[in-house]
């Protein structure tokens, strides 16, 4: 089968999954079923693509196909300056932020991050992929226990709602945040969408970049601020994905066989929305509740991650 | 420094330890062998004490066998399956007979730790790795997916909660009556020393050890079971502590050499001194209240792994 058959073919199964998730077993009812499962496939959506463009262009970046976004300790971070804010600011920070300002200040802080991430990247072990790799993991797992630390010193009040930022799912997306979220992704793609050749090239290396003409820095820079932004987007709505990213770009290389961000880019879009609404579908229907989106990603994805690793032992 | 002055800030510390808490204890009463003050400190603060220090020793040498064996400096029970694995099996135990007691638990826990870990050193043996770094990569992933497994079985359950709340390290709730299955790491560490040997063998590859003399399989069980008594008798009894078994071997290493017949003794003094200096950090820092030790050690454990790590690759 050709590239492009086999990419239609996925199109089409994630046209049939949604539609199969708006309306089986719905009733018809056009009054509250149907509403409430659009805006959970909206959520999803955003969701989708937020994972499938950030772990896509990190890789770019990075220059290779393990490390993503989430595994580098961005959700991490997210997590924790939302867990500090109540601490310092207490409640009022989110009548006093508001959305926006709250939305404002964490893009903010995920771009300073970004760049510092990027510059210790880019200046140290760039070659030895497994030790950034570890050193996200272990940055990843001390982040977490200071969050831990800090929802032991809030009110039981401000722990419920840090809770909401934690294990957000699906089933609690409401309107208007999905409209928020969906008018900064579109923003963020659009500029993706001017860069792609750039995108490209920066795919090549640093040394090929610079020599075909690409501005590095900055290019580089305002694809780290753009991922910031989506990180951030996608943990609000959807919490810690772990190591869904990894499994998403792995399998949109295979089915695109080709680098071209044109092609990569939104069949990792497609294999993510994908496989959140086949989780979600488990969750709701065959586990019937028994269990979370977030458990069944991260108990999938944890396993092919692991395999990966083991397969190829060391070369990625 | 010669390692025997480390007792002396040691034993300051185990007497910090003792004085410290809540509950006023007055000393001149305390001699009286009874009353309150007495009461206290035989019900509480000893047996706390006892317990962060066999613990420390405990998870040290741990660091130090799994790291002979994997022959990675970067191998510890956190980051080779073998807390997750206990928790797993402490889960099981729970739904499978709720009512049996801690002993159960234990034999549960130990089971599913030991049988984890010999699968982890089967993988890791059985492919030779390029990077020195991609094997605790394998553990951590390996551990995190038997605890997506465990977090799987415990939704279903409606354990979710109590599940991070016993898992969390915590010296707290350790009273007279309920922290003795801890003991059991003494023997531990006694035959840990006795056998430093032949882990140091083991360390140099299974040819060499079967050409010495050493039988490979049978010493490396030994050794993995000897780890997983003392993790799930640490789990049972205070919940997880993660970092203490990598970052106290490799600074010993640091300073000391690798000699094991003199440096395990160190490494066990350095254990039982960096978890007691955590308790104290954390029951200080929100004084009335406590900070649980699996936080305060992961934080500084982390950190310092993090700079052993950077130092060493960059």
């Amino acid at each position: 089968m050709s590239a492009r058959a086999l990419r239609n073919g996925l199109w089409l199964a994630v046209l049939a999954l949604a539609v199969g998730f708006v309306l089986l077993g719905s009733a018809m009812d056009f009054a509250y079923v149907i509403p409430r499962r659009l805006i959970r496939l909206a959520a999803m959506v955003i969701a989708g693509v937020c994972i499938a463009y950030t772990s896509v262009i990190f890789q770019t970046i990075a220059g290779n196909r393990i490390l993503t976004p989430a595994i580098m300790g961005y959700e991490a971070i997210y997590l924790l300056f939302q867990a500090l804010l109540i601490l310092c600011l207490g409640t009022q920070s989110l009548v006093l932020l508001g959305r926006g300002g709250n939305a404002l200040l964490s893009i903010v802080l995920m771009l300073g991050y970004s760049w510092l991430i990027h510059h210790w990247l880019f200046r140290n072990g760039r070659n030895n992929v497994y030790l950034l790799l570890l050193l996200g993991l272990v940055l990843s797992m001390v982040m977490a226990t200071f969050t831990q630390f800090i929802q032991l010193k809030i009110s039981p009040g401000e722990f419920s709602i840090l809770q909401g930022f934690n294990y957000a799912s699906f089933n609690k997306a409401r309107l208007d945040q999905v409209i928020y979220c969906a008018v900064l992704v579109a923003a963020a793609c659009l500029v993706v969408h001017r860069t792609l050749p750039v995108l490209d090239v920066l795919a090549l290396g640093r040394d090929q970049a610079v020599s075909l003409g690409v501005d590095y820095l900055p290019s580089v820079r305002l694809q780290l601020a753009l991922i910031a932004v989506l990180v951030a987007v996608s943990t609000s709505l959807v919490g810690p994905t772990a190591f869904m990213g990894v499994i998403v770009a792995n399998i949109s290389y295979a089915l695109a066989r080709t680098a071209r961000h044109r092609v990569t880019l939104p069949t990792a879009c497609g294999v993510a929305i994908g496989v959140f609404i086949i989780a979600q579908y488990l969750v709701e229907h065959l586990f019937n509740y028994t269990t979370s989106v977030s458990i069944l990603i991260n108990l999938v994805c944890g396993v092919y991650f692991l395999a990966l690793m083991i397969r190829t032992r060391g070369n990625p | 420094m010669r390692p025997a002055v480390w007792l002396v800030p040691f034993g300051l510390l185990c007497c910090l330890s003792l004085t410290l808490g809540v509950k006023e204890v007055s000393w001149s009463e305390l001699w009286r062998f009874s009353g309150d003050a007495w009461l206290t400190v035989t019900a509480s603060r000893l047996p706390r004490l006892m317990a962060l220090v066999l613990t420390g020793a405990g998870l040290a040498m741990c660091g130090v066998i799994l790291q002979q064996i994997v022959r990675n400096r970067f191998v510890e029970p956190a980051t080779s399956g073998g807390l997750d694995a206990a928790k797993l099996g402490i889960l099981v135990s729970l739904t499978v007979a709720p009512a049996s007691g801690s002993t159960a638990r234990m034999l549960f826990a130990l089971g599913f730790c030991f049988l984890a870990s010999v699968l982890y050193v089967a993988i890791i043996r059985r492919i030779q790795f390029k990077s020195v770094v991609l094997v605790p990569v394998v553990g951590l992933m390996y551990g995190s997916v038997l605890s997506a497994v465990a977090e799987f079985y415990a939704y279903r359950h409606n354990l979710l909660q109590s599940m991070q709340g016993w898992m969390l390290g915590d010296f707290s709730k350790i009273v007279q009556g309920n922290y003795e299955i801890i003991y059991l790491i003494l023997p531990i560490v006694l035959l840990t020393y006795l056998f430093a040997q032949r882990f140091t063998i083991l360390s140099m590859g299974e040819g060499m050890a079967s050409s010495l003399g050493v039988n490979y399989a049978a010493n490396a069980a030994l050794g993995l079971m000897l780890v997983a008594v003392c993790v799930s008798a640490t789990v049972i009894t205070v919940g997880a502590i993660p970092f203490v078994g990598l970052v106290v071997p490799n600074l010993v290493a640091l300073y000391h050499g690798e000699n094991l017949q003199r440096t395990l003794p160190i490494v066990a003094l350095y254990g039982a001194a960096l978890l007691l200096a955590c308790d104290i950090l954390g029951r200080l820092l929100i004084y009335p209240f406590e900070v649980p030790i699996g936080m305060t050690a992961g934080c500084i454990g982390g950190v310092v792994f993090l700079i052993v790590l950077l130092r060493k690759y960059t």
